[in-house]
């Protein structure tokens, strides 16, 4: 018998490499956790886009603001990093767990080479996380209504955040191989960052140190007020990334100059990064954030639409139009001059200390100028009308603040009275969702008081047919529009019963 | 006859003990069964030349590859399948996608053709019909096969197994000896036994190792030849023997120095053995 001595040519060693990683994030998948988060993640993403999916359709989905939306596609990819995080790491022990260690290391592809398979496993689900994030803010700049500036650096770090659990799973499994190791890496983690936040006060730089910092606030500033250090952030997590890959192949026995120079070059990133985004606010953008919350008009640009400006950061110049219609129609149901009255409505935004709190702008004393928000679409357009109808009857927003008078029932009869679903509309706006006893209504700058006297009488008028309330409305404005005339008296103005007993709103 | 593995002085020290002292051996193509008592250090020469430990001392090569390079190991691992003594599995792959793993990890980079030699494998060891059955589903015997088929996959020209046919029952015992012999029709086979009888029926070179040194390279039948005139019958045992028991039919097989006049036997293999390992302390002996 004889055998030649001539063997194969070498195979392609990264092709190899690949075939192992593509069975290994095929294997992933058959995990339950994997199967489990991944859906909840693509759920999650669905319901961010779609946004009614648990009961939160409030309209605001068709105006998007787009610095906002890149944030919110990060979340959901730590459910399934946790995953992968946790079933990489069983898979890159499984040898050991298995016992076929010793069958496996003396074949071609050696241990450091499998380790960097199991890393690489992860990457399809990083593209999966990078299309959904894709798909997430696709879908949301495509909506005629949106607004703003989204961020590629923001979009990366979901799928950065699942090589990063790939990674770190891979590490863990080489320098501490058991199986218990990453839910006791998670919790030491969770434990370092509570003393370090604990210690530094929530420091900038502590924060930035997790994957993703999703600082939301409930209402939007313009992208260049954000001051997030997001490509510092997306080069910190690469730079992790890839430091504990190179870590770990060279914990399992890699030695070559590309792994040494891999390791040198992803440290400098990492260190890079967490330097980069350490230093938080810098003063020239809190006097930016100041500037665009004192005087918003140095920022803006304004329009003429059918007699009134509309002032709007440059971002939101598209929702001029929406906020003119609003107005118009508002005017079209006013007597008097505030029936041709030239407003300024105004974007403006709160005082911003961090991205995380919310802020309102405080009512303004310019006359007829109105304030609008930075959020646009479901119960923001009938808060804005709000606004609108208390300047048109009290002349400026601080005044309106503290109405109590016949003023308050002909502003929300403005706001209402030509809605095609008046009643529904007033419960949205009120803050305890009823249409009885006195309520709090919401507006841009804060909100009007209404008592349960104009609750009722409102409720009247809104039962009556519009054009004649409406021509009553412009026959007595002077009345209607005095802070001497009240609310009992507005209703016979208007030719509605008067509510029995004396209007609460007085007794405040 | 060519030589395909080489090994030269060989040892391997655990603590102050050597497995492996000084072992050299010469591997041609055929089954080479590797004989020794327990502690002999058969696991650890097969570790060796499975390059899964290097030596302290010695060299080796496979198929003309040197494994104490980084190059020359990797070469020697490509021609390589290897069946440790107590192989593991993944229990939740199926026979063909813990073969198919063994296969990438193998760089058998061609997907068609590696699933070509993972099915043709398979039905080499007669997992044809199981290979989609999860692994934790299979008997003992189609696990012990399945790690067979994962050592034969990619046709490695040097296979090294390692006591695969403990805990089988005799009909998997049989059916595993078969494969062994169709594996060594065209490759070197190195099979590590207690089993004097595996070597018998499947090996056509034997080498005793006792103490981590090599009693005996040569062929079976040289091994049992060892044993000509030293085994007789008789009614009881005899006390000058090495060895003597009980037969079947109530007379003595005693092996050893036989009395003048003694009735005298054919030896076996297991005979030949016995003797070689009585003289372990003795230098290596080679029949060839």
């Amino acid at each position: 018998m004889s055998t030649t001595l001539a063997t194969a040519p070498a195979p392609r060693r990264t092709a190899a490499l690949l075939d192992l990683a593509r069975f290994e994030a095929r294997d992933l998948l058959t995990q339950i956790p994997v199967l489990l988060f991944g859906l909840l993640y693509v759920l999650n993403t669905a319901d961010n886009m779609f946004s009614g999916l648990v009961g939160k359709a409030e309209g605001m989905d068709a105006y998007p603001v787009l610095q906002n939306v890149d944030r919110e596609t990060q979340s959901g990819a730590l459910l399934l990093s946790l995953a992968l995080l946790v079933c990489v790491n069983r898979a890159a022990l499984r040898s050991r767990r298995q016992h076929t260690e010793e069958q496996h290391d003396v074949l071609a592809m050696g241990r450091a080479r499998r380790t960097l398979a199991h890393a690489l496993s992860v990457v399809p689900y990083a593209a999966l996380s990078a299309l959904l994030a894709a798909v997430q803010f696709g879908w949301a700049a495509l909506k005629p209504g949106a607004a703003g500036h989204g961020s590629v650096a923001e979009l990366a770090v979901a799928p950065l955040a699942v090589l990063l659990s790939g990674a770190l799973a891979v590490l863990l499994a080489r320098v501490a191989p058991h199986p218990v190791a990453p839910a006791l890496f998670l919790v030491v983690l969770y434990l370092v960052v509570l003393v370090l936040n604990t210690l530094t006060s929530g420091a900038h730089a502590v924060q930035w140190l997790w994957p993703t910092v999703g600082e939301f606030s409930s209402d939007p500033i313009p992208s260049g007020l954000l001051g997030r250090p997001a490509a510092w952030h997306a080069l910190y997590l690469a730079g992790l990334t890839a430091l504990c890959v190179a870590l770990a192949v060279l914990v399992a026995g890699g030695r070559t100059r590309a792994l040494r120079a891999v390791t040198v070059l992803a440290l400098a990133a990492t260190a890079a990064g967490a330097v980069g985004q350490a230093p938080g606010d810098s003063a020239r953008l809190r006097a930016a954030r100041e500037a665009a919350y004192r005087a918003p008009e140095k920022l803006q640009s304004c329009v003429d639409r059918g007699g009134s400006a509309y002032c709007a950061f440059p971002e939101w110049r598209g929702w001029t139009g929406h906020w003119a219609a609003v107005v118009d129609r508002l005017q079209a149901d006013a007597g008097g001059r505030a029936a041709t009255v030239r407003l300024t409505v105004r974007q403006r935004i709160g005082e911003v200390f961090d991205l995380s709190s919310d802020s309102t702008a405080l009512p303004a004393r310019t006359p007829d100028q109105v304030t609008v928000g930075t959020r646009w679409g479901g119960n923001r357009v009938p808060e804005f009308a709000v606004g609108v109808a208390s300047v048109l009857v009290a002349g400026d927003e601080d005044t309106a603040s503290s109405l109590c008078d016949a003023r308050v029932v002909t502003a929300m009869w403005l706001v209402l009275g030509s809605d095609p679903d008046p009643l529904t509309t007033f419960r949205h706006l009120r803050v305890d969702d009823s249409l009885s006893g006195s309520g709090v209504v919401l507006a841009p700058t804060g909100s009007l008081r209404v008592s349960a006297q104009q609750t009722e009488v409102v409720k009247r008028l809104l039962a009556r047919p519009h054009d004649e309330i409406a021509a009553r409305v412009k026959a007595h404005w002077t009345e209607l529009t005095s802070s001497h005339t009240t609310t009992a008296q507005a209703a016979k103005l208007l030719g509605v019963r008067v509510p029995k007993g004396a209007d609460d709103c007085a007794r405040d | 006859m060519t030589t395909i593995v080489s090994a030269e002085g060989l040892t391997l020290r655990y603590g102050g003990t050597a497995a492996l002292d000084g072992v050299s051996l010469r591997l041609s193509p055929g089954v080479t069964g590797l004989l020794g008592p327990n502690g002999a250090g058969k696991t650890s020469l097969l570790r060796v030349l499975a390059t899964a430990v290097p030596p302290d001392r010695g060299a080796f090569t496979v198929l003309g590859h040197d494994p104490a390079t980084p190059d020359g190991r990797l070469a020697a691992r490509r021609a390589l399948g290897y069946l440790p003594q107590t192989p593991g599995h993944h229990p939740d792959f199926t026979a063909f996608e813990f073969v198919d793993y063994v296969a990438i990890l193998k760089e058998l980079t061609d997907r068609a053709a590696r699933h070509r030699e993972v099915r043709r494998v398979l039905e080499a060891v007669d997992l044809g019909e199981v290979r989609g059955k999860r692994i934790k589903r299979l008997s003992g015997g189609m696990r012990q096969r399945v790690a067979l088929a994962a050592a034969l996959v990619g046709d490695p020209g040097f296979l090294v197994l390692d006591e695969p046919t403990v805990g089988l029952d005799p009909e998997q015992r049989i059916r595993f000896r078969e494969l062994i012999a169709e594996a060594g029709e065209d490759r070197t086979v190195l099979l590590s036994t207690h089993q004097t009888e595996d070597v018998a029926m499947l090996c056509q070179y034997v080498v005793v190792l006792a103490a981590g040194r090599v009693h005996f390279e040569g062929t079976p039948a040289e091994l049992t030849a060892r044993a000509a005139g030293r085994v007789w019958s008789g009614t009881r045992r005899d006390p000058g023997a090495r060895a003597g028991w009980r037969t079947g039919d109530g007379t003595f097989r005693n092996v050893g120095h036989p009395p003048a006049g003694a009735q005298l036997l054919e030896p076996t293999l297991e005979d030949g053995y016995l003797l070689v390992l009585d003289t372990r302390h003795d230098t290596t002996e080679t029949a060839a």
